[in-house]
């Protein structure tokens, strides 16, 4: 991978201001072509789409994607043309739609390099970053192929035991992109449920982006159990309600699996379709956030998809096949 | 207990949560169904005391209402007892504390690496959706359960089969007994034991002194001669092979409940759903 060879620049600064809320274009604004990605929650959980949108509505490019287990993020920014290499652990849909169309597309065209990583792999080479090291030994990964993958990766003899170890270089991501349920005007954020490999980006990343459904006061945040990521780790926030769908940002909203099956069918068969029907009424022509929440269904969607804490018949009923 | 009628995927599952001890630590990772519910039919059975680690969520003994197609859903993270997060999650694994995983592949070898990255080893063929925590858990955890719904490998029109068991993978995403080089993991200084069971829709393997696929049990419905005819390379043939048990009522109605969406049938092929036993 391109920047990860051991050499992180270190943290000279912490983002101190008193309010960093700003609007989702500013927000995106942080992310130049070229950057190294981190993109927080996890397969169809938080995942920071509406900055996604503006990145691509933005035009941004040659973006390198480093993670844990993606789908419809990663998926929906090759298929913008928008990444130049892909460094995640795993891009799909799992058992509900299966592969990735827009990333194996891509991938397999020569259009996104392949760099796969694997999870301990990418939490090591971040905590490298986290503690001010070069790099972190891992007794893993040795006998497959990802060592042919990544020639960045070198092994030693440890010098108290004798062990040959794998040591991974440290990795500084340009930009962590975050969608969190709660924040506060001075950018302390509050995730709630798995964070995912959130936490680990914000630290070792130089800058921190992040949307959440509500900011709130700072009370209100220690009241509703903590801050998960502290301000000064945090960039810029803006208040993007509804900003993870089609993800689901629990407990505000569940996936939204007709949404995801509407964007499969679009992306499956070749890249003008997806064009065609999903990238252009849904990302490209679309002039705002507000914009494109009406053109998903607007309110009716938020009462379906919010409707999952009645019961467990009522959170069933999302998941079933559409009619 | 008394005999229901059982699907196969039922069975799959049961045979699966067989391969899962009490007192131990098991996680299953992300779009497995079949594991999933193995290790919530293990627990509610033969292993109540088995910490139950979900993949995606990294919650502890959750108790989930009924199962998702997607693994990082807070359905799938219900009534926890608590939770990691990532770094922990594979601390546990790299420290020598988890006991069980489950991994699989669009390529099996028969030491047991897998392939989830790409077909294709000189140029890329077909990108896979990549291996998650597959590669650094197989050199890691105790032991690993392969799985695969799609062992049998029909002949495309031009009689070629393309196998899920194949001699070789074109990229190893996880580790089995045998290293490209030829090496042992533990030759490697990885503390896993590597794979020691692989369940796919024709048989039961286990693994020989060498580190080989041996066939362990068919089902009542398939043949060793169906086993050969759909494996690339020639496994381990005891004189012996017995019949793998069939789920009993308790364990069909523990898999129904938890499934009511049937989420795990997606794993199977659709020559496979109708395959049921009595």
């Amino acid at each position: 991978m391109s920047k990860a060879n051991g050499q992180t620049n270190g943290f000279n600064s912490v983002f101190s201001s008193a309010d960093k809320r700003a609007s989702l274009t500013d927000l995106a604004g942080h992310v130049r072509d070229g950057d190294l990605v981190a993109i927080g929650g996890g397969l169809s959980s938080r995942e920071p789409m509406a900055v996604l949108h503006e990145l691509i509505r933005a035009g941004r490019k040659n973006l390198t994607v480093f993670g844990s287990a993606h789908g419809i993020d990663i998926d929906l920014l090759c298929g913008a043309g928008a990444v130049s290499r892909s460094a995640e652990s795993y891009v799909g849909f799992e058992q509900d739609f299966g592969m990735a169309p827009n990333y194996r597309r891509t991938c397999e065209a020569g259009d996104v390099v392949v760099d796969d990583t694997c999870c301990y792999t990418m939490v090591q080479q971040l905590r490298a970053t986290i503690q001010g090291v070069p790099f972190m030994p891992i007794r893993s990964a040795r006998g497959t192929d990802f060592i042919k993958l990544h020639p960045e990766y070198k092994t030693m003899t440890c010098p108290f035991t004798g062990e040959e170890l794998l040591l991974v270089p440290a990795i500084e991501p340009d930009v962590a992109i975050i969608h969190a349920q709660y924040g506060d005007a001075h950018g302390n954020l509050r995730i709630e449920g798995p964070p995912v490999a959130d936490i680990l980006f914000a630290k070792a990343s130089r800058k921190v982006i992040a949307t959440v459904e509500k900011i709130v006061s700072n009370e209100e945040l220690k009241e509703l159990g903590g801050v998960s990521i502290p301000y000064f780790y945090v960039t810029a926030l803006s208040e993007v309600a509804m900003g993870a769908h089609p993800t689901a940002c629990y407990p505000f909203y569940a996936y939204d699996r007709a949404h995801t099956s509407l964007y499969f069918d679009a992306a499956r068969k070749d890249a003008d379709n997806f064009r065609q029907n999903y990238l252009e009424p849904y990302v490209l022509n679309v002039a705002s956030h507000d914009d494109y929440l009406s053109r998903i269904g607007g309110d009716e969607v938020l009462n379906r998809l919010s409707s999952w804490d009645r019961n467990d018949a009522s959170w069933q009923a999302l998941y079933q096949e559409p009619a | 207990m008394m005999r229901n009628e059982c699907t196969f995927g039922e069975t799959m599952i049961h045979a699966i949560a067989q391969t899962i001890e009490d007192n131990t630590l098991a996680f299953h990772g992300f779009g497995s169904p079949l594991v999933q519910l193995a290790l919530h039919v293990a627990k509610k059975t033969h292993a109540p005391d088995l910490v139950l680690v979900a993949g995606a969520t990294y919650g502890i003994n959750p108790n989930p209402p009924f199962l998702t197609p997607t693994s990082n859903d807070w359905v799938m993270d219900r009534n926890a007892e608590a939770s990691l997060d990532i770094g922990e999650l594979f601390d546990l694994a790299a420290a020598g504390r988890m006991d069980r995983m489950f991994l699989s592949g669009l390529q099996i070898d028969q030491w047991g690496n897998c392939n989830v990255t790409q077909l294709g080893n000189e140029s890329l063929k077909l990108k896979l959706p990549g291996g998650g925590g597959g590669c650094n858990l197989s050199c890691d955890v105790g032991n690993v359960t392969l799985w695969t719904a799609a062992h049998r490998a029909p002949a495309n029109n031009k009689s070629k089969r393309r196998f899920r068991l194949v001699s070789e993978c074109d990229f190893i995403t996880s580790l089995g007994h045998r290293s490209r080089e030829g090496k042992r993991p533990a030759e490697l200084g990885h503390r896993g034991g590597g794979p020691d069971w692989v369940v796919t829709d024709l048989g039961v393997f286990d693994f020989d002194d060498e580190g080989m696929m041996r066939l362990k049990y068919l089902y009542p419905d398939t043949t060793a001669e169906e086993v050969l005819e759909n494996t690339e390379f020639k496994p381990v043939m005891p004189m012996n092979i017995e019949t793998m048990s069939l789920p009993d009522g308790e364990v069909v109605s523990i898999i129904r409940n938890l499934d009511p969406l049937k989420i795990h049938e997606k794993e199977l092929s659709p020559g496979d759903l109708n395959r049921t036993f009595h």
